[in-house]
């Protein structure tokens, strides 16, 4: 079961299984956001804005366009 | 002389690293063609040899996303570059070195000589991170040291390992093994184009539509080739990208031994700061304080200015005698050095808390809170680093909007961003905000004139949302708008940093604005001091038979014989000239002179004001505004500064562009004339009809 980024709640996560756009795919993965990664949403910014996630340890933040073509499997609960 | 690249991934603490090793022995400049700043510095190496580091914008990859990452690109792939280096000091930040080492793999395949340098190592120590560096260098085949540009820690062992680095330029063996479609395209650029390094024939053959350097008859043979060879450019980068984290990742995860992910500092400061609610709050608050800051600390070191300057010109004019060229020293030269020192507080603790906010990492968490806002009015949350920015000066904010990625919300952000009030609007705001607003405080704690000059800030910043506003609907664009951007964790600001920024940007101001403020107010002085002679002799005479018919006394008649010369003077012409434009605004001939000069950049309006009333004045240390507020018109009597044209020029100065400084620099980042003109207009409309308004409405 895969579900998009913006399906998330905050506190949850999961691992990355792939991505569904190449040019955001492309460009994320230069930032080491991978297929694999361990994912986690920790804020999602006021004014309905984006996302503030913890990849793999390290803390990006993206728009929601790319954050609704990052896949996610096996939800973990946050810690 | 020999170059070295200091290259690495925005974050890497990169900067720190160059600061250490070349100290203040920094130079400022672009890359060619493009508006990415480009810091040289020396460095004497061991070996007595002294060599050139380039400090090059930080990238993820040598797949550009963005103008600094593109300028990355455009060097390393072509050896005939001028910043094309001899070897590259890679800086990696420790802590998360598995997102760090992709852009390495890369540079080392391109056959540069290389040297790693794990940064943080200080951090590192403190998190627990233990690096096993040999396994690190057998893997790489490079020199790999732990090193801190925080506390300076290995930095004469780095300085070793370069100059050992640039005798031995040794390459090492390339790490990515090409697919048989990259295979062949690289062999056909080999053979066709005699680019005979494998991995930059693969990156010119992605990147060729961009690459300035490459002539069009190559581009059609590369485009030809890619046809030829069904090279399809994004599924083979992504495919290379992901190899090369699946060859360095298991490495890695043995070399290095971390403890698991708990929660830290920053996620608990970020809890807060971050928090949907609270961060807008908590971000105006910071505002608040930075201006109140500069407001309440500049006055000091102003006023000692000030105090220095006054004395030091009446110390002139008692030791020299009377005469043109005294007073081309006193009021000319003397004058106009005063006026550009005196911002240098208000630049100096603006960049201190600004800069603080960028070291700590706060800035970062900005963009992030004010992307989406920042959306509506096609600007980008990296917008508001540049409009904050503009609060000190709009030449370094606009140069900061490189790092938008979109060229729509880029261009909108030049456009928007030198209508926020800039440090050079302060003196006229100063000067004039008394006309309009009494010194009082408000419920205790707050100054009424504070207050006002809040407002004239916050008239600024709706002023660039709604101009924004209109640009987004009215400039089309095709490009993808995005934003992904690393939060780094919170820590200590890096002083030397810090310090090493503020005088970079105070001496910028006084180099570069500092030269054109000298030049217009010794300029002014003598379009002031000088006039047609025959006018000049009738208006002297004039004004002493005047004078004799009301009986005034000796110091009334020096003041109205002044006041009657200048208005003959060239100065006074060209006043009168555009008077009849700006009457309707409740300006005079004198103002009219002074919008002219303070073109040059707007604090001149006090010097102008300055020289004009000082020539028609005969005790120097009143201050200015006690100065402009004994101006009267000479033949109705009235005051010049009324409340109404005070407040019309201070509307005036918040919308008008009157700094060809910034005019300059929007040329230059936009590629042409047009946009600085279309902002020249926009900006001018909407301050002729901002001080018609504001003047109808006040008288």
């Amino acid at each position: 079961m895969t579900n998009s980024v913006t399906h998330l709640k905050v506190g949850h996560g999961g691992r990355i299984s792939h991505f569904t756009n190449d040019h955001v795919a492309g460009k994320l993965m230069t930032m080491g956001v991978l297929p694999g990664s361990k994912l986690q949403v920790m804020r999602i910014a006021p004014f309905n804005g984006g996302y503030y996630l913890k990849v793999d340890g390290m803390n990006i933040v993206v728009r929601n366009d790319e954050a609704s073509s990052i896949m996610t499997t096996a939800e973990l609960a946050g810690n | 002389m020999q170059k070295i690249a200091l290259a690495g991934n925005p974050n890497s603490g990169k900067s720190s690293i160059f600061n250490q090793l070349t100290g203040l022995r920094q130079k400022v400049a672009n890359f060619p063609g493009v508006t990415v700043e480009k810091k040289t510095g020396k460095l004497q190496l061991t070996d007595g040899e002294e060599v050139t580091i380039v400090d090059f914008p930080g990238a993820y990859s040598l797949y550009p996303n963005s103008e600094d990452e593109r300028v990355v690109l455009n060097v390393l792939v072509n050896p005939a570059d001028e910043n094309f280096p001899d070897a590259v000091v890679y800086i990696a930040d420790i802590t998360s070195l598995e997102k760090h080492l992709l852009l390495l793999t890369q540079i080392k395949d391109l056959g540069l000589p290389c040297l790693l340098a794990l940064n943080m190592a200080d951090s590192a120590a403190q998190e627990g991170i233990v690096v096993d560096t040999p396994k690190l260098t057998e893997f790489l085949q490079m020199p790999v040291i732990a090193v801190s540009g925080r506390t300076g820690q290995n930095i004469p062992q780095l300085k070793q390992e370069i100059t050992a680095l640039l005798q031995r330029k040794k390459s090492s063996a390339p790490l990515y093994q090409p697919n048989p479609t990259e295979q062949s395209v690289i062999e056909k650029l080999q053979q066709t184009l005699g680019i005979e390094q494998p991995y930059r024939a693969l990156l010119i053959t992605h990147h060729a539509n961009k690459l300035p350097f490459l002539p069009k008859e190559k581009l059609l043979e590369i485009t030809r080739i890619c046809e030829a060879e069904g090279f399809k450019n994004l599924p083979l980068q992504i495919a290379e990208t992901m190899r090369r984290y699946q060859i360095f990742t298991p490495v890695l995860q043995t070399a290095i031994q971390k403890k698991a992910d708990k929660i830290t500092f920053s996620d608990r400061l970020d809890a807060v700061l971050t928090q949907p609610f609270l961060a807008p709050v908590i971000f105006f608050l910071l505002m608040f304080l930075v201006f109140q800051a500069v407001f309440a600390w500049a006055t000091y070191p102003m006023d000692l200015i000030d105090a220095g300057f006054s004395a030091a010109s009446e110390f002139l004019k008692n030791k020299l005698p009377a005469g043109w060229f005294t007073d081309l020293l006193t009021e000319g030269i003397l004058s106009g050095l005063g006026g550009i020192l005196v911002f240098v507080p208000q630049i100096a603790i603006l960049f201190l808390l600004v800069t603080i906010m960028e070291e700590v990492g706060y800035m970062s968490r900005a963009v992030f809170i004010f992307d989406k806002l920042m959306q509506q009015f096609g600007l980008n949350g990296r917008s508001v680093v540049s409009l904050v920015s503009g609060g000190a000066c709009a030449i370094p904010a606009i140069m900061s909007t490189r790092t938008i990625g979109n060229w729509k919300e880029r261009l909108i952000t030049i456009l928007v961003t030198p209508l926020i009030s800039c440090s050079a609007r302060i003196p006229v705001y100063t000067v004039l905000i008394g006309f309009v607003v009494p010194s009082k405080r408000i419920l205790g704690i707050f100054n009424a004139q504070g207050l006002a000059f809040m407002g004239l800030y916050l008239l600024g910043i709706v002023a660039a949302l709604g101009s924004a506003w209109v640009f987004k609907k009215i400039l089309k664009s095709s490009e993808p708008s995005w934003l992904m951007l690393q939060l780094p964790p919170y820590r200590l600001p890096v002083w030397r940093n810090v310090w090493q920024t503020i005088w970079e940007k105070t001496s910028a101001f006084v180099l570069e604005a500092g030269k054109v403020i000298l030049i217009a107010s010794i300029v002014l002085w003598a379009l002031a001091s000088f006039g047609p002679s025959a006018k000049m002799t009738a208006a002297e005479a004039e004004a002493t038979s005047i004078a004799q018919q009301k009986n005034l006394d000796e110091t009334a008649t020096e003041n109205l014989v002044a006041a009657y010369k200048i208005e003959s003077s060239y100065a006074g012409h060209i006043g009168k000239f555009i008077e009849p434009v700006i009457r309707p605004l409740g300006f005079d001939w004198k103002i009219g002179v002074a919008l002219v000069t303070s073109f040059a950049a707007r604090e001149v309006f006090v010097a102008t004001m300055a020289t004009i009333y000082s020539i028609g004045s005969s005790n120097d240390e009143v201050t200015i505004h006690d100065r402009l507020a004994e101006a009267r018109n000479p033949e109705t009597g009235a005051k010049v500064y009324t409340p109404a044209t005070s407040a019309s020029l201070l509307i005036f100065y918040v919308f008008a562009l009157q700094c060809m400084s910034t005019l300059a620099v929007v040329r230059r980042e936009t590629g042409g004339w047009k946009w600085p003109l279309i902002q020249f207009t926009f900006m001018g409309l909407l301050a002729y009809l901002g001080s018609w308004l504001t003047f109808q409405l006040f008288s």
